[in-house]
Order: C-alpha cells, then sequence, then structure tokens
C-alpha cells in the first residue's frame, strides 16, 4: 500500500515537471543524466535524484575518467560539489590524467570549490601525471588571490612537476608579478633549476618578461646559465627583448660587454641582436655611447682578425661587416633624448657623438698602412719586375707546403691559401736580403686585396653613417683618391671585388667614374645582380622576396579607363611601398595576384605609346618609340610623362618587362648619355644620312645656304627654330659644319623635347637611382626594360612542364607544339600572353619566366575533353589547362578562339 | 660558446728570423712549426689558459719582424696588455735592436705593458752569440721578465706566456691595472659573472631577506 502509494506521487511528480525524476538504474546512464544538472548546479534536483538511488557518486565516466565531483569543481558549481561531498564523493579522485578536482577548480580559479574542497580534506599536494600541483594550476594562469590562500596548506612550495619546474618557474615565464612575489613570500626557491637547469629568471627571460625579471633580481635570484650553457642573456637578446635585457644589465653591469661581444657570435639573428642593442642604446646618452664605444672596439679587433691571413676570410668578413651594420644603425638611431637630435657629428671629432668611432681609428690606421705598403710594393715591383718573376719562378716549388696557416684555425671556403713567402726563417741571414728587398709583392697583394677590400667597405659604411643621407663623406672621397693606385689594381686583379665590396660606387658617382671602365667590362649578368641586390638593399627586411601587401595598398583600376585611373592612384601611391610590391586590382573583377599586376603593365605600356595621347611617336621603323615634341597638344601631357616613367620605374624594380621598345637615343636619355648625330638614324635614318654627308664632304662650294636654324613642324605649321641665339644669320660653313650637326643633333633629339625627358626621368629616378642604372648601356637597358623582342619556340617547348597526366611525347602535346611552330610570332604572343599574363619573355628565356612566387616554368595541364571546351589558364601559375582534344585540327581550332576572344579579364577559375 | 674570466691581449715582437711564429705555434698547438715563412703583417692566435684559478683567454697577436712591414704591425700595438719581446740567442744582430723594439712597445701600445723578454732557439746552444747573463742584465735594467725558451722542444714557451698572464693577473688583484679603463687590452669574461657578489646597485635596493 504504503509502496503503491509512493509510486504514485513518483508518477503525479514526473507529470507535474514534464519529466521523469528517477535515475536509471545504471551508473553509466544515470550520470548523463546528472551531468548537465550538476553543470548548471541545480542542486535540487541532483539532490532529488540521488535521495533514491543506489547511484555511485564516485563513478567515473567519459574518456578522461571524471566523476561528477570533477564536473562540479570545473564549473564551479559548488552547491552540487558541496552536495557530492555530502554524499560521501571522494575529493581526492584522480581521472585519466591523474588531476583531482582540486586540480580543476585550481586551473579555472573557482574560489568557493577550492575551498569546500579544502574543507572536506582535499590534498593539495596531489600530483597529476604530468607532476602538475593546484598551485602550478594557479601559478600558470596568475591567479594569486587563489594562490594565497592555498599556499598555506602546502607542504612544500617547490613541487617539483615532471621536467622540474616549480609554480614559480611557471609564473615567471607568463609574467604574472603579484603571483611571483606571492610564491616567493610564500619562501619558494628562487634559484632552483629545472632538469635543464633552467632557473625561474631563466624562463623570465625566455619569454622577455622583464617585470618579472625584476622582481626576481630585485630579490637576489642569481644569474645562472642552464646546462647547456644558455645564459639568461642569450635568450634575451635571441628573442630581441631588449627591455629584459636593460634590467639584466643593470643588476649585472658586466653583461653590457657580453651582448657587445655577442655581436661576433654568427647563429644569433643579427636583427634581433640590433633590436637590443638599439632599445639599450636609447635610454641614455651614456649608455648610447657605451654601447657605440664597445661595437667599436669589438669591430676593430674583428677587423685586424680579418687583416690576419690565417683566419677565415669568409667567417671574419662576414663578422666585421655584421658588427659595423650594427653599430651604424645603432649610430644612427640615436638615443631617444630629443636635444641631440640633430647633432651627428658631421664636423670631424668635434662632438661627444662622433668619439665612438674612436676605437675604430686603430683599424682604418692600420688599413692605410696596408694600402701604403702595398703601394710601396707595387712601385718596387714596377722597378724591378723582371727580378721578381725570376724568383717567383724559383719559389713555386715551395708554394705546395705552404699550408701552415691551417694550424690555428682552417682557412674559410672563401680564404685563399697562403703563398710562401720564402724559405724558412731559420736561416734569414742567408736570403734575408733579396727577400726584403724583392719578396713577392704580387703573393702579398692577392692574399691579402680581398681582406682590405672588405675593411674598405666597413670603412665606408663608418664614414657614410655620420653624413646626412646621399652624401659622400669628404674623408672617404680622400681616402680612395689616395689610394687610387692600390685599389685599382685590386679591381683589376679580381673584378668581383667591385661586386663584393665597393658598394660605395653606387652612390657616390664621383668615385664611380674612377672605376666605370671596369665596372662596364663585366658580364652583363653580374651586374643586373648587383643592379638588383643594391636596388632593394635599404628596403626593411630585404630578404623577404615576396611581402604581402595589405589591403590599403591595393591599387583599384577601372578597365575602361586604365591609363587615367592608373596615373591618379599611382600619383597618390606611397612610393616606398610601391617599391617593397604592388598588388593591382581591376574594378568589378576578382582576380589578383602575379598575373594581373603583368596584365596591367602590358595594358599600360601599351597606352602610353596609345597615338591619342600623343606622349610618343613612331620612329621611322615602326618599332620603336620616342617622346613626342608636340605633345603639350595634351594639356597634361608633362604628368603624363611623369608617370609613363614611374611605370617603366616600377616594372623595372619589379622585374616586369613592358611591352615598349624606344629608340637607341631615348635609352640614352634614361643613362644620361649625351646623344650623338648617330642616334639620330634610329628616329630618322634618311636625316642621319644626310648629317653625314655634310660631315663626309667638303661643303664651301655647294651653296647650301644653309643657317644655323631650322624649320620644324608644328600640327602642319612650319616654324623656325633658331639653333643658337641669332642662329638664323648665321650661314654653316666648311669650318663650323661640327658644331652645326652637333646642335641639330641635339634639337632634334633632345632640346625639343626635353621638358617630356625630365618629366620622364623625374617619375623613373623614384624607383631607379640614376648612379644604379649607369651601370648598363643603352643596348642592356634595352634588354632589361623590354626583353627580348622574338619568341623562340625551341627555347619555349625545352622549358616547359606537363602536369595531370600530360607527358612531352603524348599526341596532343606533339600536336599543340606543331601548331605554336605554325603560328605567327603575334599569335604566339597571344598565347604567351594568355598563360603568363604577359607578352614578353624574359632577358635568359623561357627558364626565367616568373610564376606568383619565384621561377615558374610554363606549365601544360590536362583536362578532361568535352565538345566544345575550350582552353584555360592560370597565369599565377603559368599553366594552360589544355583539355585532351581528339584531334590536332581541334585542338587548334579551339586554341585560337581562346587566344583572340579571351586574353584580357580574369575570373576565379 | 667560450667562456673566461678575463682575455688579454698580447703582442709577440721582435726582429724578423727570431721565432716568433714558432713560439706561437707551440703555445696553440703544442708541436713545432716545421715549414715556417716570413710572417705577412700580423697573424692572430688564440688559447684559453688557467693562471692560478681563473681562466684567462690570450688574444696572441704575432707580428712580422721584417722592416717592409713595422708600419702596419705598429698599427696593432695599441691596447695590447702583455708582450713577449722575442730575440734569437744565435744572433746577436736580434739582440741588439731589443731596445728599439721594447721602445715601441712601451710607447705605443702602453707604458704599463706588460713585457716578458724571450731569448728564443735555447736548443742551438752552441752557436750562441748572447750569453744568459747579458740578458738578464738587459732584462733587470728595462724591468722586464727573462725567460730562455726553445720553439723546437717547447721549452719555456708555455711558462713565457703563462708568466706574463700571471704577472698582469697580480697587476689587477693588486689595482695597478684597471681592467675598466678603455685601452687596456683586458676584458672580462662571461664567466667572471658567476663568481661575482651581488652589485652594489641591487645591494642598495635589496635588503637581503634574513638568510637565518
Amino acid at each position: 500500500m504504503e509502496r503503491a502509494m509512493e509510486q504514485l506521487n513518483r508518477l503525479t511528480r514526473s507529470l507535474r515537471r514534464a519529466r521523469t525524476v528517477e535515475l536509471p538504474e545504471d551508473n553509466e546512464t544515470a550520470v548523463y543524466t546528472l551531468m548537465p544538472m550538476v553543470m548548471a548546479d541545480q542542486h535540487r534536483s541532483v539532490s532529488e535524484l540521488l535521495s533514491n538511488s543506489k547511484f555511485d557518486v564516485n563513478y567515473a565516466f567519459g574518456r578522461v575518467k571524471r566523476s561528477l565531483l570533477h564536473i562540479a569543481a570545473n564549473c564551479g558549481s559548488v552547491e552540487c560539489l558541496v552536495l557530492l561531498l555530502k554524499k560521501g564523493a571522494n575529493p581526492n579522485y584522480q581521472d585519466i590524467s591523474g588531476c583531482t578536482p582540486l586540480h580543476l577548480a585550481a586551473r579555472n580559479g573557482q574560489k568557493k570549490c577550492m575551498s569546500k574542497l579544502l574543507e572536506y580534506s582535499a590534498d593539495v599536494n596531489i600530483c597529476n601525471n604530468e607532476g602538475l600541483t593546484a598551485i602550478h594550476w594557479l601559478a600558470v594562469n596568475g591567479r594569486t588571490e587563489l594562490l594565497h590562500d592555498l599556499v598555506q596548506h602546502v607542504t612544500d612550495v617547490d613541487v617539483e612537476d615532471a621536467m622540474g619546474q616549480t609554480a614559480l618557474h611557471v609564473a615567471c615565464q607568463n609574467g604574472h608579478k603579484t603571483t611571483v612575489q606571492c610564491l616567493l613570500d610564500s619562501g619558494a626557491d628562487i634559484n632552483r633549476p629545472n632538469v635543464a637547469g633552467a632557473t625561474p629568471l631563466y624562463f623570465a627571460c625566455s619569454h622577455g618578461q622583464r617585470d618579472t625579471a625584476q622582481i626576481l633580481l630585485l630579490r637576489g635570484a642569481k644569474y645562472l646559465p642552464d646546462k647547456n650553457g644558455v645564459t639568461p642573456l642569450d635568450l634575451c637578446v635571441q628573442g630581441g627583448y631588449g627591455q629584459t635585457c636593460e634590467v639584466l644589465i643593470q643588476y649585472h653591469p658586466r653583461l653590457f660587454q657580453t651582448i657587445v661581444q655577442m655581436t661576433q657570435n654568427e647563429d644569433l639573428r643579427e636583427n634581433m641582436l640590433r633590436q637590443v642593442l638599439q632599445h639599450l642604446s636609447q635610454q641614455s646618452e651614456s649608455q648610447y655611447l657605451k654601447i657605440l664605444t664597445g661595437l667599436a672596439e669589438v669591430a676593430t679587433t674583428n677587423g685586424h682578425k680579418l687583416l690576419s691571413l690565417s683566419s677565415s676570410y669568409e667567417a671574419q668578413m662576414k663578422s666585421l661587416l655584421r658588427i659595423v651594420r650594427i653599430f651604424c644603425h645603432v649610430f644612427r638611431i640615436g638615443p631617444s633624448s630629443p636635444s641631440n637630435g640633430m647633432d651627428m657629428g658631421y664636423n670631424g671629432n668635434k662632438t661627444p657623438r662622433s668619439q665612438v668611432f674612436k676605437p675604430l681609428e686603430l683599424l682604418w690606421h692600420s688599413l692605410d698602412e696596408w694600402l701604403v705598403l702595398i703601394a710601396t710594393e707595387l712601385m718596387k715591383n714596377k722597378e724591378d719586375s723582371a727580378d721578381i718573376t725570376s724568383i717567383l719562378l724559383k719559389q713555386k716549388g715551395q708554394d705546395q707546403e705552404a699550408s701552415c696557416i691551417s694550424a690555428f684555425e682552417p682557412p674559410g671556403p672563401g680564404s685563399y691559401e697562403r703563398l710562401s713567402t720564402g724559405p724558412g726563417e731559420s736561416k734569414p741571414d742567408v736570403l734575408a736580403g733579396k727577400q726584403e728587398a724583392s719578396a713577392d709583392c704580387q703573393d702579398v697583394i692577392s692574399v691579402t686585396a680581398n681582406r682590405l677590400s672588405a675593411v674598405i667597405q666597413a670603412f665606408y659604411m663608418c664614414c657614410s653613417c655620420q653624413m646626412p643621407p646621399g652624401m659622400t663623406s669628404p674623408r672617404f672621397i680622400e681616402f680612395v683618391c689616395k689610394h687610387d693606385e692600390v685599389l685599382k689594381c685590386f679591381v683589376n686583379r679580381n673584378p668581383k671585388i667591385i661586386f663584393d665590396h665597393f658598394h660605395f660606387l653606387l652612390e657616390c658617382p664621383e668615385l664611380m667614374s674612377r672605376f666605370m671602365h671596369i665596372i662596364k667590362a663585366q658580364p652583363f649578368k653580374d651586374r643586373c645582380e648587383w643592379f638588383y641586390e643594391h636596388l632593394h638593399s635599404g628596403q626593411p627586411d630585404s630578404d623577404m622576396v615576396h611581402r604581402p601587401v595589405s589591403e590599403n595598398d591595393i591599387l583599384l583600376v577601372h578597365r575602361d579607363s586604365i591609363f587615367r585611373s592608373s596615373c591618379e592612384i599611382v600619383s597618390k601611391a606611397n612610393c616606398a611601398k610601391l617599391k617593397q610590391g604592388i598588388a593591382v586590382r581591376f574594378h568589378g573583377e576578382e582576380g589578383m595576384g602575379q598575373g594581373v599586376v603583368r596584365e596591367w603593365f602590358d595594358i599600360l605600356s601599351n597606352e602610353i605609346v596609345n597615338p591619342d595621347y600623343a606622349l610618343f611617336t613612331q620612329s621611322a621603323d615602326g618599332t620603336t618609340f620616342q617622346p613626342n615634341s608636340n605633345s603639350y597638344v595634351n594639356p597634361d601631357h608633362l604628368n603624363y610623362f611623369r608617370f609613363a616613367g614611374q611605370i617603366l620605374g616600377l616594372a623595372l624594380n619589379h622585374r616586369q618587362l613592358v611591352n615598349i621598345y624606344f629608340t637607341r637615343s631615348f635609352y640614352k636619355h634614361i643613362l644620361g648619355i649625351p646623344v650623338n648625330y648617330q642616334d639620330v638614324a634610329s628616329i630618322d635614318p634618311e636625316y642621319a644620312k644626310n648629317l653625314q654627308w655634310i660631315l663626309d664632304n667638303d661643303i664651301s662650294d655647294l651653296g647650301l645656304e644653309l643657317t644655323f636654324s631650322v624649320e620644324t613642324d608644328v600640327f602642319g605649321a612650319m616654324e623656325e627654330v633658331p639653333l643658337k641665339p641669332g642662329g638664323g644669320s648665321i650661314l654653316v660653313t666648311q669650318n663650323n659644319k661640327a658644331e652645326y650637326v652637333q646642335l641639330v643633333t641635339e634639337l632634334r633629339m633632345t632640346r625639343a623635347i626635353q621638358p617630356q625627358i625630365n618629366a620622364f626621368l623625374q617619375g623613373f629616378h623614384m624607383f631607379i637611382p640614376p648612379s644604379l642604372i649607369q651601370l648598363f648601356d643603352e643596348y642592356e637597358l634595352e634588354l632589361l626594360l623590354s626583353g627580348m623582342p622574338e619568341i623562340d619556340v625551341n627555347d619555349w617547348i625545352k622549358n616547359t612542364e606537363y602536369t595531370s597526366g600530360y607527358e612531352r611525347e603524348d599526341p596532343v602535346i606533339q600536336w599543340f607544339w606543331e601548331v605554336v611552330e605554325d603560328m605567327t610570332q603575334e599569335e604566339r604572343v597571344l598565347l604567351l600572353q594568355f598563360v603568363t599574363g604577359s607578352s614578353r619573355v624574359p632577358h635568359g628565356g623561357f627558364a626565367n619566366i616568373m610564376g606568383g612566387s619565384g621561377l615558374q616554368n610554363f606549365t601544360i595541364a590536362a583536362v578532361p575533353y568535352t565538345p566544345n571546351l575550350l582552353p584555360t589558364s592560370s597565369t599565377c601559375i603559368n599553366m594552360l589547362k589544355l583539355p585532351e582534344y581528339p584531334s590536332k585540327e581541334i585542338l587548334k581550332d579551339r586554341l585560337l578562339v581562346a587566344l583572340h576572344c579571351g586574353s584580357y579579364g580574369y575570373t576565379m577559375a | 660558446a667560450e667562456t673566461y674570466d678575463f682575455l688579454f691581449k698580447f703582442l709577440v715582437i721582435g726582429s724578423a728570423g727570431t721565432g716568433k711564429s714558432c713560439l706561437l705555434h707551440q703555445f696553440i698547438e703544442n708541436k713545432f712549426k716545421q715549414d715556417s715563412n716570413h710572417t705577412i703583417g700580423v697573424e692572430f692566435g688564440s688559447r684559453v689558459v688557467n693562471v692560478g684559478g681563473k681562466t684567462v683567454k690570450l688574444q696572441i697577436w704575432d707580428t712580422a719582424g721584417q722592416e717592409r712591414f713595422r708600419s702596419v704591425t705598429r698599427s696593432y700595438y695599441r691596447g695590447a696588455a702583455g708582450a713577449l719581446l722575442v730575440y734569437d740567442i744565435t744572433s746577436r744582430e736580434t739582440y741588439n735592436s731589443l731596445a728599439a723594439w721594447l721602445t715601441d712597445a712601451r710607447t705605443l701600445a702602453s707604458p704599463n705593458i706588460v713585457v716578458i723578454l724571450c731569448g728564443n732557439k735555447k736548443d742551438l746552444d752552441p752557436e750562441r752569440e748572447v750569453t744568459f747573463l747579458e740578458a738578464s742584465r738587459f732584462a733587470q735594467e728595462n724591468e722586464l721578465m727573462f725567460l730562455e725558451t726553445s720553439a723546437l722542444t717547447g721549452e719555456n714557451v708555455e711558462e713565457a706566456f703563462l708568466k706574463c698572464a700571471r704577472t698582469i693577473l697580480n697587476k689587477i688583484d693588486s689595482g695597478e691595472l684597471d681592467p675598466e679603463r678603455m685601452g687596456s687590452g683586458i676584458q672580462y669574461g662571461d664567466i667572471s659573472l658567476r663568481q661575482l657578489r651581488q652589485p652594489r646597485s641591487a645591494q642598495a635596493v635589496a635588503p637581503q631577506p634574513c638568510g637565518c
């Protein structure tokens, strides 16, 4: 009866609450009924359900085998937690990873749960499987208040996890200041090493936690390296944590010297070290001077080592240049105090700032002495060269054994083998006289030239960092002039030195001219490399080839007014950013990337010479262009010339070829080379012949009645323009005909278009410095700007890859190349443009075609054939997607249709 | 990374053919350099030694003795802490030029430079032209330390370098030399930090917790 009543009650309750109030019989099902209630802390429901059930409150479930008490602790369901504890739940029950409910409460900062668990005598000292205890969890997350309460219950505040890490270690690593203080106040061991020997200070430094490191040092933490000898300072420098380094130095002033010495360590990343030194130098004027003086001393020692022939040239050279680069960078940045902003010490050694260069004077002094010594040897060499030759020949035999250098350090790959200077020192009296006089100055030069040149490079860097940008230091110019002969001797023997070390030439035209004949004699390829290397050297992260362009810097242009909208947007864009990377998007199209950029350049180069704008005129042969002397019909013409210069400069800067060929004389104008009458031939061959005839023949008795003036056609009307003041009344005679030819040439090719040339160059020089472009002649410039005019099909075939099932031998591929062979030059250009986005083959041929991320060969991919399917392309990766056509005829037909209709426009394939 | 308490800059100077490079080679490689040539300019070698419980890195600049390199080698003198002044006991000529070398060292490097005189080629005693007594008198008059060495057998080579280093260390301890001074030719190494007491600045701000 009673049972029936109770059954009825239950039924009523269940119906009223629209759910069963009875817990299922088996623990597994029951626990999933209870879990959501525990999570929501519905303790009444839980209590009710538990009251009449046989459920085991310690039942562990799920993948990690947790009990409901874990769940309550984890979620902060304090009422349920207490209920479960009252029901006899084990407070120290460990889940599969060894975690107790207390661990979970600590991890999530469940304060009330933690205190209740402790009330029910939860053990605070239990470790999980990784050795972590509740205080580790609190320390990781910086829960200082909870830690403060808990730590009183902990027997050992230095309890270690499996890696030997204490709560203090993890708090330090995460930079929780108050937590660190709390642990230290509770007696944590401030110098405790983990299994790798890393102390709390080491942990703080490894993550650049400056404040934490400061607390530790303030409380007397020792500065200890780990078991591998890695010090906290090493970690700070590796991470570029300048502020943390500053704190370390504050407590251990001698680390200052260590940081400076670190510049010699080639394993450290230069930019991190630079960052740290920069930060330190900006703290105070005295610190700034101290760092720079230290760096100057290190550089001097390294420079002297480089001049020791037994050292490795490669390693020492890199080391010296790295130190000097850092030195110059820190010097330029300067301490942040504004009063010193302008004092760059241009005026010699008068200001304290320039005192930092003093230690380097030792090195410059040695350099000077070396060069004087070599000059003396060169003189001697000239005097008795015959004598030397005979001695050299005699010594050849001994050279083989001259490997004594390796005694101290093995010579690096780049170091010269030191050649014998004579027989052993043990019998100096016999040969000394002869030796002293003649020795082999040849050898001295060959073994020292590279090393001295690297020191010269360092000298140049130090001289220029004291100068305003763009100015060459008078001291350095004087230096080059003084040692002119020796330097020329160096580069004559090994021109590579110019490219390796004489970068100063590119920045200093007056010095460049001294070496120009040697430079011009170097292979085009080497000069190209030097050109691009230097072009990009000033840019941040110049080691990164492809930088992402931010959304704001995308050039958004309208396809239907491409010339005008591009001109507008480029003139507004940030020049420095354009140098780093360009991204173009056409209005209303999705496509972006290298292919679009190339298409943009292609369209623009066609537009620049579009006769509608009257900017350029075709020369007599119809293939080349030069500025139109009448371009002013377009009132905005100079702006457009500047824009044309910008586009060509940008294209060259980014190694994009343009689709225009200019006249020989216009290339000369770009290079700043004066034109002569023979250049007229590239504009007007017939006229050039006439000028030549005047020069070749005696004109005295011909009665030409020429004056120093010319008639010019200005849109149909003839105007007389004097070649010089009053030229209209000066007759051309046999005596002054050369002047006439020169003046008429200048008028025709320069004066008539001077404003246009100037505007063009103004734009061009925004991206290409004049000193750099000088490396080339007019023919090479054409190659650089416009690439090869002809498309070489054999080269194309040779540099093509196949993918997605195609092979070179497949019939479809054979047909494809047969079709290409039969195409006109124009169709080939269309095909190239269709696939690569550019109508030009880069210099060096198809092997050098660029894709979105560097070199990317022309590729043909197979696509299953369906009738009428046209070929498609992915210009970013230079890929032609060629359907597997059943016959050559169909292939040819579809290909030509695609070429003639689909060359422009992008949609995402 | 190499660790040491101090770094000393050393010079090896003396006339051509006295065996300077061979002394350095013997010190660094522990063997005699058979096919030695005239040094071109200045050569460099280094070794870390233990002196009186301290580790010291010796950074040694071995200079060419030939006259034609004199202007180049002189430019390396500045900031040297110690020097080996070498002559050849079988060549009076090399002994006679010692005074000039010494003047160079004291004027160009530093008046405080610690110099040890080395009469090299001790193994060629039968051909001796300079007696031990004569040279030691010279050393005394000029306040030099003195040893006769043999780069061939290695006799006294290590001693020469170590003796020089020890003297410098003593001068540091006695305060006669100040490593912090610029151009002293002495630098602290990383290791010395570990033996340091708390730096003054730290003591001032942080009263040590009573460590009873």
